[in-house]
C-alpha cells in the first residue's frame, strides 16, 4: 500500500511540536530544523528516536541510517525519507 | 532502594577512582549498579551490567548516543529507565550524558529543555544553584523561567531552602540591563507566581549568600562556572605558594587550620556533582577529573535526590506552572 504523505507529514509535525514544546501549526513542511524551529543537535536525534519508534510499527525495522542524518534539513525532507522507506 | 548505576568508564580517571568511589558508597550501606564492560577488574562484589562500548570525551554527544548503544553511558540510563536502577551517575562526557539521559529516560511532561544545575560553594553559607552550565547554548526567555521553577525545586530538596531566592544572571542589577533575551526574561520571571524572584544578579554575587538560585543560559552558565573555577585554583595555588616559603612558615601553621574547610568548599569533588534537571529520573553530572570521593559524593547526591522524590517534585512544579 502507498504510503500517505500527508498522514506521515502530520505524524512528524506532532513529533516535532512535542519535542519543541511548540504549536503544531506553527509547523511547515518547509521549515528548516536548525534555523527555522530552533533544533539543536540533541532535539534532532530526540526527534529521530521518536520516529524510528512511532514508524517501525509500520515498516519493519525502520532506522534512519546514520550516514543520511546530515541530509535531512527539513521537515520535508524528513517526511520524503519516510515515505520512500515505506516503499 | 533499586541500586544507583554507576558509569564504570566515564572520567579522566576511570576505571579506577570510579570503582574506588562506588565500593566505598557501597560499603557506607547505599546500593550501587557498575556499567562497564564484561571481566572488568576491580569491581569487588558489585554487580555488574556489562556495555562493550564506551563514548570516549571527545565525542559528539547527540551522535555516540545512537552509534554507541553499547556504551557504559547509554546503558546506565537504559537502566534507570528500565526500572532496574534509581538513578544513573557519570563523570564522562557531560553531552552525551544529557543526550543519553534525555533519549533513554525521556523529559518530565511540559519541560521544553533540560538544564545541568550545578551548585556554586558559597563560604559560610547555603551552595547557590546555578543553571544552565552548559545543557543549552542558546535558550528562550520562557526556558529560563522554567529553569527558574525546576531550580527552586532543587534548592529546597537539596538544601532545604524555603522560598528561594531566584536571580537572573546579566551585567547589572537594574531592570533594563542586559540583552533582549535576558530583558524578556526578566519581564516573563517577575510575572511569573511560581518562582520568587528578586531581579537581575550580577557574576559577583554567586558565591554570596544573597541568592539561592542564578539562571542563565548555558554558554553563560558555563564560562561563569569554569571563570569562578580557574580563580579559585589561581588564587589557592598561590596562597599555598606563599606558604611553602621559608618566610612564611610559621604564619602557614597557624592559618592552614582555619583555611582548609574552605579549602574543602571549594573543591569540586566536595560537592557531589550537577544534576540534569528536566529528565525523567536522577542523572548526576560527575565532572571529568572526579576522584573516588568526588564519586562517593556525587552517589551520595544521588540516593538523596531518590529518597527526596526530585523527579515527583519537579514533575509537580511544572505542571502547576503550565497555563491550564
Amino acid at each position: 500500500m502507498a504510503a500517505d504523505r500527508n498522514a506521515i507529514l502530520n505524524t512528524v509535525r506532532t513529533h516535532l511540536a512535542e519535542i519543541l514544546e511548540m504549536e503544531v501549526a506553527s509547523i511547515d513542511e518547509g521549515n528548516t530544523f536548525a534555523d527555522d524551529l530552533g533544533a539543536d543537535s540533541i532535539a534532532l536525534i530526540e526527534l529521530v528516536d521518536s520516529l524510528e519508534q512511532e514508524f517501525s510499527k509500520s515498516i519493519p525495522d525502520f532506522a534512519f541510517d546514520d550516514d543520511d542524518l546530515a541530509e535531512l534539513r527539513t521537515v520535508a525532507d524528513a517526511v520524503d525519507y519516510i515515505v520512500r522507506a515505506h516503499g | 532502594m533499586l541500586p544507583i548505576a554507576v558509569d564504570a568508564m566515564g572520567g579522566d580517571r576511570a576505571p579506577s577512582e570510579i570503582l574506588a568511589g562506588a565500593l566505598e558508597a557501597a560499603a557506607l550501606g547505599i546500593p550501587v549498579l557498575l556499567v562497564g564492560p564484561e571481566g572488568l577488574e576491580g569491581t569487588g562484589d558489585l554487580p555488574l551490567m556489562h556495555a562493550s562500548e564506551v563514548i570516549e570525551m571527545d565525542d559528539d554527544p547527540a551522535q555516540s548516543v545512537r552509534k554507541k548503544r553499547d556504551s557504559t553511558l547509554v546503558r546506565a540510563a537504559e537502566a534507570v529507565r528500565d526500572g532496574k536502577a534509581s538513578a544513573m551517575i557519570s563523570a564522562g562526557n557531560t553531552g552525551a550524558t544529557m543526550a543519553s539521559a534525555l533519549l533513554r529516560m525521556g523529559r518530565i511532561s511540559g519541560v521544553a529543555r533540560p538544564a545541568i544545575a550545578t551548585p556554586v560553594p558559597v563560604p559560610g553559607g547555603t551552595p547557590t544553584v546555578l543553571l544552565d552550565a552548559g545543557a543549552n547554548a542558546d535558550v528562550q526567555a520562557d526556558w529560563l523561567v522554567q529553569f527558574a521553577i525546576m531550580g527552586s525545586v532543587y534548592s529546597t530538596k537539596r538544601y532545604g531552602v524555603d522560598n528561594p531566592r531566584v536571580g537572573l544572571l546579566s551585567i547589572g542589577e537594574e531592570p533594563g540591563k542586559g540583552d533582549a533575551l535576558r530583558k524578556e526574561t526578566y519581564d516573563l520571571l517577575k510575572a511569573c507566581p511560581h518562582v520568587n524572584f528578586i531581579g537581575n544578579v550580577e557574576g559577583r554575587d554567586l558565591m554570596t549568600k544573597d541568592v539561592d538560585v542564578v539562571v542563565t543560559d548555558g554558554f553563560t552558565g558555563n564560562v561563569a562556572l569554569k571563570t569562578l573555577e580557574g580563580a579559585l585554583k589561581t588564587v589557592i595555588g598561590e596562597l599555598f605558594t606563599a606558604f611553602a616559603q621559608p618566610e612564611y612558615k610559621d604564619a602557614a601553621k597557624e592559618l592552614l587550620p582555619a583555611l582548609m574547610p574552605l579549602y574543602d568548599t571549594f573543591d569540586p569533588d566536595s560537592v557531589g556533582g550537577a544534576i540534569l534537571l528536566g529528565v525523567d529520573g536522577v542523572c548526576i553530572i560527575s565532572h571529568g577529573s572526579s576522584s573516588a570521593r568526588a564519586m562517593v559524593n556525587g552517589i551520595k547526591v544521588a540516593k538523596e535526590m531518590v529518597d527526596a522524590d526530585m523527579v515527583g517534585a519537579i514533575r509537580a512544579a511544572i505542571a502547576t506552572s503550565l497555563p491550564s
